[in-house]
């Protein structure tokens, strides 16, 4: 999640009463962000996604400014229509079809601002422009342009100054050879025209979702500010213009409305109207367990930064266009929530008669577990994903069916087990330093295709059970395998002669109760034992927990 | 005083009797293997009863050259021999010819013997001659090598005149070596003799035996004392792993609050992880950095055709659920990828929509995977906590009550909650935990679903619901910096953690 850092002074500033610094950052967690580090000077908060407009002090600071009381209600932005166009070619339809924009007029960009607005812009990027796919913004230095401005497309020959160059490049270039060019690329790569903002006289605005031109470049001297967005969804560009119009506003700029024209219609963006929704006091009182009013519910909404109109007797919250979190009136109680104080919510214990229930299963295989804690054995704990290595090769078995992730971020944990012993050798083999005898088992589910499963795999509970030492053997373990079916299942099992790959031939067997195959018992071969660099002897059993329940409760 | 350990005894009692000496003698006359010997040693040093003394002493080594001397007789005795063997009187180069050596071993024989004034040589008819001039039979260079090869001499044990022998013999190559060796003696002391005195020679057994018991002659013999403040060895019981230890406790305090524990598959269709919590299709948490996916086998079968275009509706206009929706395209195929459950949530949402419940209370403590490059802080597979509640009278703050006694069961008694944000529900909080001897850290997250979950799957009460990661608690309880260590398996650190912590 997105991190932004505030400056105290530059965020006291911005809070319309007094503060002490203490009191400041006692309030942050109560804004629904999280404190990641609080210094002398500034602090470091972590907001969530449905927050785009908390990417500034400024977004915070109005924010906070409701909370505390100093201001109420929905900000109002004086939007003055303004006289430049966008004209939009038909050839962006399939490309990226979508452009919106303002003019900011008379601002002061310091240099601390810039570093706002950029890092506004990249976290605007990240989250509602999912990595510039959705959609993309351009800030421009105004006074440097010749309206209108057009949205048109361009060969990948087409050659422009690109931000942070001397040189023309051609397009085709900066995808190649700019860091940009190779991050973003892939979204206009498959097209054969690549979108592009000119002003009149063909100068070059941007390369949208990629880079801007090295012309509209700003400084601390720039005053007058072009946005535009460029988008593959409408809904996703609006959202971000408003929280841009927004913040360029409360940071001193007069907003002026751009005009969109296309082909087919005229647009005047940006749209900055309150958005209606009923309250819904009912949902509000049920949901928070509170006893609000009307009235009270009310001003909780202006805390929130949300107006509140009677339209015919109803309660309707009029919602900053910059809000494009809420989505339902349960958004609006939490916003009530928020007016309210989260910290003056105190908890209730509901009363409940019905007892509690442990899964059946589970409890079963917890006898089992303990079982094997009585024989002495200690239990292990691992991953279920694994590596074709450990699972197959030095196991020497054959990958008949294996379930591979399709994006693993490491060859080491990529196959889901289809059975444990193998991890139980790969410990054995970590911890060859400590005291013999080592007896070691582990309880966890394994994976198999099975045509009749849900999503075609079946996921079992297995039981796999190690005992390391120098005259580790077969009798050793089905004494354990023996007792353990007594002990917990009152069953007897019986052991035929098998085959298998990691076992001594010989000295291994299929394990059945009641005449059905439930698991192996066996010798590790000492191929095996020394694929894994193991010096003692070692014998294993492994069972199906889940058939072995399932046997177990027909008997009785 | 402690009780002597039966070696100790036996050491002192030889001690007094036989007198001190080097470790190795000692030893044997004790009758002891040197390992016992080294820690009694140790044992009785500690207790001031020896005193020990290092001397550094001479080995000598007879080498290759020196046992053939030993074998044969040094080479100017084999050439002395040959020339007589030949008539006492030769050319030199009748000589070499008869020794039958290389050129450099004849030297050194040459070279020796006239040096011992074995042999001399004169000239006749313009040739030099070599005559024997007298021998000495006794071989006394040969013997000392013998004894020294046979008996392990020191160089310290030999007589003045010895040494100039084993001086003189170890400046011919390959004949000799000697070797500096530390030699441990042993004394007893003061305090060491008037203990070893007091040992009383009464026949003492280390073990009562079945045959004593049952014959009564137990009554005629005496059990040794033991040291019964010594360090006895180490054993290790068997354990359940630290993890499930938790899983198990934390089981425990939602069955003791009244929950029914659920259960489901680790491999879900997206439908089930992401769509049905109205988690839209593009959100950063479907991404293939942040989740596991597997590849199709079949096509899945996702839920009634019914529901599938229910919850379909709901991300693209909010479906009749009073919700604007996330207005996008959804599609059936981004349903249909198989994940590994980044949540235990997708087994809560369709215990849900099977049951339909208007009241119900039910947890899960279980694996939940997620794709992350492991890391101090991170894990890929890692247990998650679950509880929800269905009801019609639920709230908020019920929400905060129940998870306050849900930690209070687990020793976390001082909890906060600030406001946070999940896709799937609202209002959302997250509850911050103090940890005795870690500090406060953040455990579930929690919330009310909301209403685009609930409603298309047919439920119409408000459901509560808050989940977390076990393995945070765990390390902060277990005092662990580093997650990985929880799945390292080190028998070390399994076999010696204590239950408590």
């Amino acid at each position: 999640m997105p991190v932004i850092t505030l400056r105290y002074d530059r965020l006291k500033s911005l809070i319309k009463g007094r503060l002490s610094t203490k009191e400041l950052v006692d309030r942050i967690p109560y804004l629904g962000v999280t404190l990641e580090e609080a210094t002398d000077e500034f602090i470091k908060i972590e907001y969530n996604p449905n927050r785009p407009d908390f990417s500034t002090s400024y977004g915070i600071a109005r924010h906070m400014n409701g909370l505390l009381g100093f201001e109420r209600g929905a900000p109002s932005y004086a939007i003055e229509k303004g006289k430049v166009k966008i004209i939009v070619d038909e050839s962006t339809r399939s490309v990226r079809p979508f452009v919106v924009g303002f003019i900011g007029k008379g601002i002061n960009l310091g240099d601390e601002l810039i570093e706002e607005v950029i890092s506004m812009q990249e976290d605007l990027h990240n989250g509602i422009g999912r990595h510039r796919r959705k959609m993309s913004i351009g800030i421009h230095n105004f006074d440097v342009l010749r309206p209108p401005i057009k949205y048109t497309t361009v060969p990948p020959d087409f050659g422009f100054v690109p931000l942070g160059q001397k040189e023309e490049m051609s397009m085709g270039e900066i995808l190649s050879k700019t860091d940009v060019g190779r991050e973003y690329g892939h979204i206009v790569s498959s097209f054969s025209r690549y979108p592009l903002l000119t002003d009149s006289l063909g100068s070059v605005l941007s390369f949208p979702p990629i880079i801007n031109g090295e012309l509209t470049r700003l400084t601390s001297a720039t005053r007058n500010l072009l946005i535009e967005i460029t988008a593959t969804d409408l809904l996703a560009a609006e959202d971000a213009l408003a929280i841009m119009a927004a913040t360029l506003h409360d940071a001193g700029a007069k907003i002026e409305s751009v005009r969109v024209k296309s082909s087919s219609s005229i647009r005047t963006t940006p749209d900055m109207s309150l958005q209606n929704m009923q309250v819904n006091r009912k949902l509000t009182n049920n949901l928070l367990g509170l006893r609000l009013t009307d009235r009270e519910v009310s001003e909780c909404l202006k805390k929130s930064r949300i107006s509140v109109a009677l339209k015919a007797g109803k309660l309707i919250a009029l919602i900053p266009r910059y809000r494009a979190d809420i989505l339902h009136q349960v958004d609006l109680v939490e916003e009530i929530a928020y007016g309210y104080g989260f910290e003056r919510l105190s908890p209730t214990l509901p009363t409940s008669k019905k007892p509690g229930r442990p899964d059946g299963n589970l409890s079963l295989i917890g006898l089992v577990r303990n079982s094997m804690i009585g024989f002495g054995y200690i239990e292990l704990m691992n991953y279920s994903l694994t590596s074709q290595k450990v699972l197959y090769e030095l196991t020497d078995r054959r990958p008949k069916a294996l379930i591979r992730v399709e994006n693993p971020k490491s060859i080491e944990y990529e196959v889901l087990r289809d059975v444990l012993f193998p991890s139980l050798l790969m410990t054995l083999s970590k911890n060859l330093h400590e005291e013999y005898p080592q007896r070691i088992f582990e309880v966890s589910k394994v994976f198999e295709k099975d045509a009749s499963a849900p999503n075609s795999i079946r996921e079992v509970y297995h039981l796999a059970t190690a005992i390391s030492h120098s005259e580790a053997n077969y009798t050793e373990a089905k004494s354990i395998l023996s007792s353990l079916f007594l002990q917990v299942f009152n069953m007897n099992i019986d052991t035929v002669p098998a085959h298998h790959p990691s076992f001594t031939s010989g000295r291994v067997a299929k394990i059945k109760l009641a005449k059905r195959n439930i698991g192996v018992i066996g010798e590790v071969s000492p191929l095996v034992l020394e694929n894994f660099r193991l010096r003692n002897p070692i014998s294993v059993f492994e069972v199906d927990l889940n058939k072995v329940i399932f046997i177990a409760e027909r008997k009785t | 005083m402690r009780p002597l350990h039966k070696l100790e005894r036996r050491l002192l009692v030889s001690l007094a009797r036989n007198g001190g000496g080097f470790l190795e003698d000692v030893t044997s006359r004790a009758n002891m293997s040197i390992d016992q010997a080294r820690r009694t040693v140790e044992w009785l040093r500690s207790k001031g009863m020896i005193k020990i003394e290092t001397i550094t002493r001479h080995r000598i080594e007879v080498l290759n050259e020196g046992k053939r001397a030993i074998e044969h007789g040094l080479p100017e005795r084999r050439l002395v021999k040959v020339l007589g063997e030949i008539g006492g009187e030769a050319t030199i180069d009748e000589l070499v010819k008869a020794f039958d050596s290389t050129r450099q071993e004849f030297s050194a024989a040459f070279g020796h013997a006239r040096a011992k004034g074995w042999i001399d040589t004169f000239s006749k008819e313009g040739r030099t001659i070599v005559r024997v001039s007298a021998f000495d039979r006794n071989q006394v260079e040969e013997s000392l090598l013998r004894r020294v090869e046979e008996k392990g001499l020191l160089f310290e044990e030999l007589s003045e005149e010895e040494e100039k022998v084993i001086d003189e013999l170890s400046k011919r190559p390959n004949y000799l070596s000697k070797i500096g060796t530390k030699i441990i003696n042993i004394n007893l002391t003061e305090v060491g003799k008037s203990i070893a005195e007091t040992i009383k020679e009464v026949r003492e057994i280390d073990r009562l035996t079945p045959e004593l018991i049952m014959s009564g002659k137990w009554r005629e013999q005496k059990l040794r004392s033991l040291d019964v403040e010594a360090v006895a060895p180490a054993v290790y019981p068997g354990k359940k792993h630290p993890i499930q230890r938790f899983v198990d406790e934390v089981r425990g305090a939602f069955v003791s609050l009244g929950f029914e524990e659920i259960t489901g598959p680790i491999i879900q269709p997206s439908f089930w992880n992401f769509d049905a919590l109205f988690v839209p299709q593009d959100h950063p948490a479907r991404d293939m950095q942040d989740t596991f996916y597997l590849p199709k086998i079949r096509e899945p079968k996702l839920a009634s055709k019914d529901l599938v275009e229910r919850i379909s509706r709901v991300h693209m206009d909010g479906g009749g659920t009073g919700s604007k929706g996330w207005r996008y395209n959804w599609t059936l195929d981004e349903a249909k990828r198989l994940v590994l459950r980044t949540h235990t949530t997708a087994v809560t949402v369709k215990y849900l929509a099977d049951h339909k419940a208007s009241e119900a209370k039910v947890f899960s403590v279980d694996k939940v995977f997620r794709n992350e490059k492991l890391d101090t802080k991170h894990l890929a597979e890692l247990h998650q906590i679950e509880g929800i509640i269905v009801s019609k009278r639920a709230t908020l703050r019920d929400l905060m009550g129940v998870l306050s006694e849900f930690y209070k069961i687990l020793g976390l008694k001082k909890v906060k909650f600030w406001p946070t944000y999940f896709p799937y529900t609202e209002p959302s909080l997250q509850s911050i935990v103090h940890v005795k001897g870690f500090g406060w850290m953040e455990l579930c997250g929690m919330g009310i679903f909301r209403p685009e979950v609930t409603l298309p799957l047919g439920v119409k009460n408000p459901v509560l619901a808050w989940g977390g990661g076990l393995e945070r608690l765990v390390m902060a309880r277990l005092r662990i910096e580093d997650i990985r260590e929880l799945y390292e398996n080190d028998l070390g650190w399994l076999r010696r953690v204590p239950l408590c912590l």
